[in-house]
C-alpha cells in the first residue's frame, strides 16, 4: 500500500510550482485519527485533517486547544446588552421621556425584549463573522485543491495535509512519518507563490 | 461486554432507602392532616403546593422519556432509567390527588360554591350576580364591605370612589364586583365541580396509561433484550407527547390558574410546562450524580452524559424563563385589572414581590451566567451547584404560584406583610408529598436495574462523546 520509501512521490499542481503540502489519504476515520495523533505528537503545528463528515475525538487527536469562538460572542453580547440598556435609557429617559400606559419613564421589563434582541444579534454576528475570521474565510484559494485525489473528502476519503512551511517540516523525516502511518496515498502538492 | 460486569442492581442503603422515605411520607402527611384539621384552609394551600412541587418532577420526566424515544436517542439510554423511576410515580399522584379533591372548597371556593347559583340564575344575565354573591360571602363580601380594616393602597381609592358615590345606584365596589361574578358566571359551563372532577378523572386515567406502558416497555427489556420494546414505546411516543402536552395543559388550568378563577393567561399551560422541565432536568441532573457517586451506575454514566443533562438543564432553565416573563411582560404592559391581578398579588411592594424578584435573578441570571460555559457543565461541582439552584428555586416557585391565592383566600391584601406566612403546614405537606413521591420511587429502584440495560443502544450510550 505504503509507497516505497525511495520512490519519488507524484507531485500534483500548476506548472512551475513550488511544494507547499504532503498530502496523505487514508480510507478510515480510524487510520486518520492515528495519523493525527502522530503528527500531534510530532509537535507539527501548520497541519490539518480533512474528513468527509465530523469526526468524534478528532479535536484531542489534533491537540487542538479549545475554540476562542466563545469568548469572542461573549464579548460581542455584551456590547450588546450594553448598547441597549444606554439607547433605551437615553431615548426614554434622557432625551425624550415619554409615558406611555402609565408606566413610569425608567421601566425595567420594556428594556428586555430591546436588550434580548440586541444581546442575540451581536451574539450571532459575533459567531459568524468571528468563525470566518478564525478560520481565515472568505478564501479563494487553496493548494490543497489542486490535488485530484483531494476530491474524495467529499465522499469516502480521509487525508491529513502537512505544509512545507511547519518549522518541523524535514522533506524526508516527514515524509516518513506520515508513511509509517500506513497511508493509502501520499504526494507533494504544489502551487504558485501566491 | 463489559456491561455485563456491573449488573446495575441497587446496592448498599439505596435498596432499602423507600422505607425511610415512606416513614417520612407518612409522618408529614399524618402531621399535616392532623395539624391541618384545625385549619383546613391552610392545610389545603399548603399540600396542593406540595403536590405541584413534586407533580411537576413526574410531569417532567414523562416528557423527557417520550422525547428520547420520539427522537430515538442513543445518548441518553444510559440515564433514561433514572427518569423511568420519577416516571413511573405518576400514578401514585392520583392518590396523592385525594386531599386536594376533598379541599375543593376551601382551594377553589370562588367557583366551586358560584356554581349552584350562578348556573341556576345565569340565563338571567347579570341579576344572577347578587345571587352568587351570597354563595360565598366571606370572599367577595368581606373585602369589598371592609376595605378600610386592611388600608392598603389598592383597596383605599376603591373607597373614595364609593365614598363620593359619583355614579347613581351602584358603588364602585359593587361594579367591580358585578363585574368579577359575570366573568365567574360566563366560566362556570367548564369550571364547576362535576365537569372538574370527570377532567381530573381523565388526565389520571391518561398519565397511568402512558406511564405504566413506558416503564412496562423499558422493564420488559432488562432481560429478554427483544427490540421489539423500543420499537413499541417509539410507537406511542408521538401521540402520548401530545396526550401529556394538552392534559398537562388544562391540569395546569384547573389546578392553579383556577385558584384566581377570574384571571387567565393564554401561555399558562406553556409555562407550566416549561417550569415543569426545568425543575426536572435540575433535580434529575442532581440525582444521577448522587447515584453515580455512591456507584450505583458503574462506568454507565461518564462526563459526556452530564455535559448533555446540563445542556438541556440550561436550555429549558433559559426556555423557562423566556416564558415567564412573555406571560408577566404581555399582562404588564396591558395593564387590565382582571389580567394584572396574578401580578398585583405578587409584585406589589411587600414580601411576594421579594420572591419575584429572587425567582428573576436565583432562578434565571444566576443559573445562567453559571452554566453557559462548557467547562462549567463538564465540571461536575459547577453543574451540582447551578442544577441545585435551580431545584431549590424550583420548588420556591410553586410556593410562589399557590401561596399567594391562601393570602388572597383570607382577605389579606396584596403587600401586606402578612400576605407571605410559612406555616409548618407548609413543610408537613412538602415532607408528606415528596415522602410518598421518592418512596415509590426508591421502590421501583429497589426492584430494577438502574440503567435500561437491554436497549439495544446501551453500549452506544455508554460510549457517547460530544462532538
Amino acid at each position: 500500500m505504503a509507497d516505497a520509501t525511495n520512490k519519488p512521490l507524484t507531485r500534483v499542481g500548476p506548472e512551475g510550482g513550488t511544494p507547499v503540502l504532503l498530502l496523505a489519504e487514508y480510507d478510515t476515520p480510524a487510520a486518520v485519527m492515528h495519523a493525527a495523533e502522530k503528527v500531534r505528537d510530532a509537535g507539527f503545528t501548520r497541519w490539518d485533517v480533512h474528513t468527509p463528515f465530523p469526526v468524534h475525538g478528532m479535536d484531542k487527536a489534533m491537540g487542538l486547544p479549545d475554540s476562542r469562538l466563545g469568548w469572542i460572542v461573549a464579548t460581542m453580547a455584551l456590547i450588546g446588552f450594553s448598547t441597549a440598556v444606554s439607547l433605551i435609557t437615553w431615548a426614554n429617559v434622557v432625551s425624550y421621556p415619554f409615558i406611555v400606559g402609565g408606566k413610569p419613564a425608567f421601566s425595567i421589563p420594556s428594556y428586555a425584549p430591546v436588550c434580548f434582541e440586541l444581546t442575540v444579534l451581536l451574539s450571532a454576528f459575533g459567531a459568524v463573522f468571528g468563525m470566518f475570521g478564525l478560520n481565515k474565510l472568505p478564501r479563494h484559494h487553496h493548494a490543497v485543491f489542486e490535488s485530484d485525489r483531494f476530491r474524495a473528502v467529499t465522499d469516502d476519503k480521509f487525508f491529513v495535509s502537512v505544509e512545507y512551511a511547519d518549522p518541523k517540516f524535514d522533506d524526508v523525516r516527514t515524509r516518513e512519518l506520515l508513511e509509517s502511518t500506513k497511508p493509502n496515498h501520499i504526494e507533494i502538492v504544489e502551487d504558485n507563490e501566491s | 461486554m463489559s456491561a455485563q460486569e456491573h449488573d446495575y442492581k441497587a446496592s448498599g442503603s439505596l435498596a432499602g432507602a423507600w422505607k425511610i422515605a415512606a416513614g417520612v411520607g407518612a409522618v408529614g402527611i399524618g402531621g399535616a392532616l392532623a395539624m391541618g384539621a384545625g385549619d383546613p384552609k391552610r392545610f389545603a394551600f399548603s399540600y396542593l403546593f406540595a403536590f405541584a412541587a413534586f407533580l411537576t418532577l413526574a410531569v417532567g420526566a414523562t416528557f423527557f422519556v417520550l422525547i428520547q424515544h420520539v427522537t430515538s436517542a442513543a445518548w441518553s439510554v444510559t440515564t433514561r432509567r433514572i427518569a423511568e423511576f420519577f416516571m413511573s410515580a405518576l400514578p401514585v399522584f392520583a392518590l396523592l390527588f385525594v386531599p386536594v379533591a376533598l379541599h375543593v372548597d376551601d382551594l377553589y371556593g370562588s367557583w366551586a360554591n358560584h356554581e349552584a347559583h350562578g348556573a341556576a340564575h345565569a340565563p338571567a344575565g347579570e341579576h344572577a350576580a347578587p345571587h352568587g354573591e351570597h354563595a360565598a360571602p366571606a370572599e367577595h363580601g368581606a373585602e369589598h364591605a371592609a376595605p378600610t380594616e386592611h388600608g392598603t393602597e389598592h383597596a383605599a381609592p376603591h373607597h373614595e370612589a364609593g365614598g363620593e358615590e359619583p355614579r347613581g345606584f351602584l358603588s364602585q365596589e359593587e361594579i367591580e364586583h358585578l363585574a368579577h361574578t359575570e366573568v365567574i358566571t360566563a366560566k362556570s359551563g367548564y369550571l364547576n365541580k362535576g365537569f372538574f372532577f370527570l377532567r381530573v378523572a381523565i388526565y389520571f386515567a391518561l398519565w397511568i396509561l402512558v406511564s405504566t406502558r413506558l416503564f412496562r416497555n423499558s422493564t420488559s427489556q432488562d432481560a429478554s433484550r427483544d427490540h421489539e420494546w423500543t420499537r413499541r414505546s417509539q410507537g406511542m411516543a408521538p401521540w402520548a407527547i401530545s396526550v401529556m402536552a394538552l392534559s398537562t395543559t388544562f391540569a395546569a388550568f384547573d389546578w392553579y390558574m383556577s385558584l384566581l378563577p377570574s384571571w387567565y393567561s393564554t401561555i399558562f399551560g406553556v409555562y407550566h410546562f416549561a417550569a415543569s422541565m426545568s425543575g426536572f432536568f435540575a433535580f434529575f441532573t442532581l440525582t444521577v450524580m448522587w447515584l453515580r457517586k455512591n456507584g450505583q451506575l458503574g462506568e454507565a454514566v461518564t462526563v459526556e452524559h452530564f455535559h448533555d443533562l446540563g445542556k438541556l438543564t440550561f436550555g429549558f432553565n433559559a426556555f423557562w424563563a423566556y416564558i415567564a416573563f412573555s406571560q408577566f411582560f404581555l399582562i404588564w404592559y396591558a395593564g387590565i385589572p382582571e389580567e394584572a391581578e396574578f401580578y398585583h398579588m405578587r409584585w406589589s411592594d411587600g414580601p411576594w414581590k421579594v420572591v419575584s424578584a429572587s425567582l428573576a435573578i436565583l432562578h434565571f441570571v444566576v443559573p445562567f451566567v453559571l452554566l453557559m460555559s462548557r467547562n462549567v457543565k463538564r465540571n461536575l461541582s459547577g453543574l451540582a451547584a447551578g442544577a441545585a439552584l435551580i431545584f431549590v428555586m424550583h420548588i420556591v416557585e410553586m410556593y410562589w404560584l399557590v401561596m399567594p391565592n391562601y393570602a388572597h383566600a383570607m382577605n389579606i391584601p396584596a403587600g401586606n406583610d402578612h400576605a407571605l406566612s410559612i406555616s409548618p403546614l407548609d413543610l408537613l405537606s412538602f415532607l408528606g408529598v415528596g415522602g410518598v413521591f421518592f418512596a415509590a420511587v426508591l421502590f421501583r429502584m429497589s426492584k430494577h436495574p438502574l440503567v435500561a440495560l437491554g436497549d439495544p443502544r446501551f453500549e452506544r450510550s455508554r460510549h457517547f462523546e460530544n462532538a
